[in-house]
């Protein structure tokens, strides 16, 4: 796990502003490798210009072609966060997620649909690890970092001991200037910027 | 036509222009933005630029008919711009605005005409009696923020009633016909892939789930498909069409390390399939009960997609890849362990705000006498 440290200067902030409602946050993503790349939570108590920030390792795609449906890393560019869900119960994705606009990738003709920032948990944020090789809904292992095309944390299992990324970004995102809503949100105005 | 030798191996796009004895070819039929070559009567210009903004290459850009008279292929009408650096509040797009229509639209050779054949549709597959596949959406235009769903459609014939095959509406994308069967990807979130078979109206079924297809076999009996490591160890499978048994496996971990793990939209010629790998091409051959890795060849492109045989010696073969100026072709021989790469019109601009766009045009549906 590889956490940017929140600096002096922004504890010194939180400690001034006592409250943290009043902040501005937003995501950004630096693609690295499909494995190891960084998540990062970002935010400004506005006027003041100062940015925080807290990083996770975060995986995306399989193949570092953002072009690749299904395969490929998350495109670059801004994107509109459309969702915030604690207990989303999809077919492929669960639990704790979010879910981020359509992007056309670099060839500017193929576009990536159906994208989230998401990790391996059931609906109710619990672990079911029941098979020898890979559960979808279980984080076992560092292949599980690998994903279609999303954004991936990991969290710890009964399994294996990985870090509870999921749950530090999930309760930054709700301290530090993101929507206390849940569900759809179409016009939410968290953002995310994916880096070239 | 601009032709560019680079090495078969190394890293990034780096070119490197050399000599080579022989000048690659092009694919037979094969699109530069809406310009089509390798039809009977010569070069032509489409309406539209054949191109599958929402399906990718997991299906042909455009597919010829099996007597070669007729091109269906994929369009797709911005209404309005979406710029990729910025996000959708940033463009002033809001929830539910019309974004793109995509239709199917057929080319005439003999005709000369270019009109619509199904409007909020896209993917499609074309059978060798004439019949039709493809997915039509609920509502004819891609919207901002809402999952373009719709059904499975399949005409008989151009002329032939549309008969809804899907039993729900869902994100469908055709691929191709295996005999009588329809080969279709079921999406679900993040870009998951079911691969399911159609046997008839209403008769779905999961042939192989979070897995993609490689290619259908020679006879329309059989189906390679991948699972990448997203899924779990990855792994090639051949899985019978009927029944969904799985005949043949090879865990991909335990071959030559530079094929990790290959790609959906290769091609089986008798018995050697090809497929796209994470450093180039891969070639495996299917023998009863078994996959064997044949050859791996490492590609100096960013990714290599849609690769198919040439000739019939199974170590010839013809695929794609993205540079900045757009589509390049790839000429692979497996002999020498060398890729050499062909960029046509290297001065075509994009059409409709598309880039210039370069793909081979195939049918990948088995048994066809093209292809």
């Amino acid at each position: 796990m590889r956490r940017a440290v929140v600096t002096l200067a922004a504890a010194t902030a939180l400690l001034a502003c006592g409250s943290a409602t009043a902040a501005n946050g937003w995501w950004t993503f630096n693609r690295n490798t499909n494995l190891n790349s960084t998540l990062t939570w970002k935010w400004t108590y506005p006027p003041s210009p100062a940015q925080y920030s807290h990083s996770w390792r975060a995986g995306s795609g399989s193949s570092a072609n953002e072009c690749r449906r299904g395969e490929g890393w998350l495109p670059a560019g801004w994107y509109a966060q459309w969702g915030h869900w604690n207990h989303y119960e999809g077919s492929a994705i669960r639990g704790r997620v979010w879910w981020v606009q359509d992007k056309y990738c670099r060839d500017g003709v193929t576009k990536r649909t159906e994208l989230f920032i998401h990790s391996e948990e059931t609906a109710s944020n619990g672990q079911s690890c029941t098979s020898t090789y890979d559960d979808p809904f279980c984080w076992e292992r560092e292949a599980d970092y690998y994903s279609l095309g999303c954004m991936k944390l990991a969290r710890p299992s009964p399994v294996a001991g990985f870090p509870n990324d999921l749950g530090s970004a999930h309760s930054y995102y709700h301290t530090y200037g993101g929507s206390s809503e849940h569900g759809d949100l179409p016009n939410d105005a968290y953002e995310l910027y994916v880096f070239s | 036509m601009a032709m560019v030798a680079f090495a078969g191996c190394g890293d990034g796009e780096q070119e490197q222009a050399r000599s080579h004895p022989a000048a690659p070819s092009l694919p037979g039929l094969y699109s530069v933005g809406a310009r089509i070559f390798g039809l009977p009567g010569g070069p032509v210009r489409l309406a539209e630029p054949p191109v599958t903004p929402l399906a990718g290459w997991l299906t042909p850009a455009a597919v010829p008919s099996a007597d070669g008279r007729y091109l269906a292929y994929n369009s797709w009408r911005e209404l309005r711009h979406d710029d990729p650096k910025l996000s959708w509040p940033d463009q002033g797009i809001e929830p539910g605005d019309a974004l793109a229509t995509p239709s199917i639209r057929l080319y005439d050779s003999r005709a000369g005409t270019d009109d619509v054949l199904a409007e909020g549709a896209f993917s499609l597959a074309w059978r060798a009696d004439g019949a039709l596949a493809y997915f039509k959406g609920a509502e004819r235009d891609y919207r901002a923020g809402l999952s373009y769903v719709g059904d499975v459609i399949v005409r008989p014939s151009l002329e032939g009633a549309p008969e809804v095959w899907s039993s729900e509406p869902g994100r469908y994308i055709v691929v191709g016909w295996a005999g009588t069967r329809l080969i279709a990807y079921s999406e679900h979130e993040g870009e998951a892939l079911d691969l399911v078979v159609f046997d008839g109206p209403g008769q779905m079924r999961v042939l192989a789930a979070d897995s993609a297809l490689v290619a259908i076999s020679p006879n329309g009996r059989q189906a390679f498909v991948e699972q990448g490591p997203a899924q779990g160890r990855p792994t090639v499978r051949v899985l019978e069409l009927e029944t969904a048994r799985e005949v043949a496996a090879l865990d991909l971990t335990r071959v030559d390390a530079a094929v990790g793990w290959v790609g959906y939209a290769g091609d089986w010629r008798a018995d050697r399939v090809v497929a796209s790998s994470t450093s180039g091409l891969a070639v495996f051959h299917i023998t009863p009960g078994k996959i064997s890795l044949q050859k791996a060849l490492r590609v100096a492109a960013s990714s290599v997609a849609e690769p198919r045989f040439v000739g019939s010696s199974g170590l010839h073969v013809r695929a794609w890849t993205s540079v900045r100026r757009g589509g390049v072709f790839l000429e692979c021989d497996f002999t020498v362990g060398a890729c050499d790469r062909t960029m046509p019109l290297p001065e075509a601009r994009g059409v409709h705000g598309f880039p210039s766009w370069r793909r081979p045009l195939y049918n990948p549906s088995r048994p066809l006498g093209t292809s």
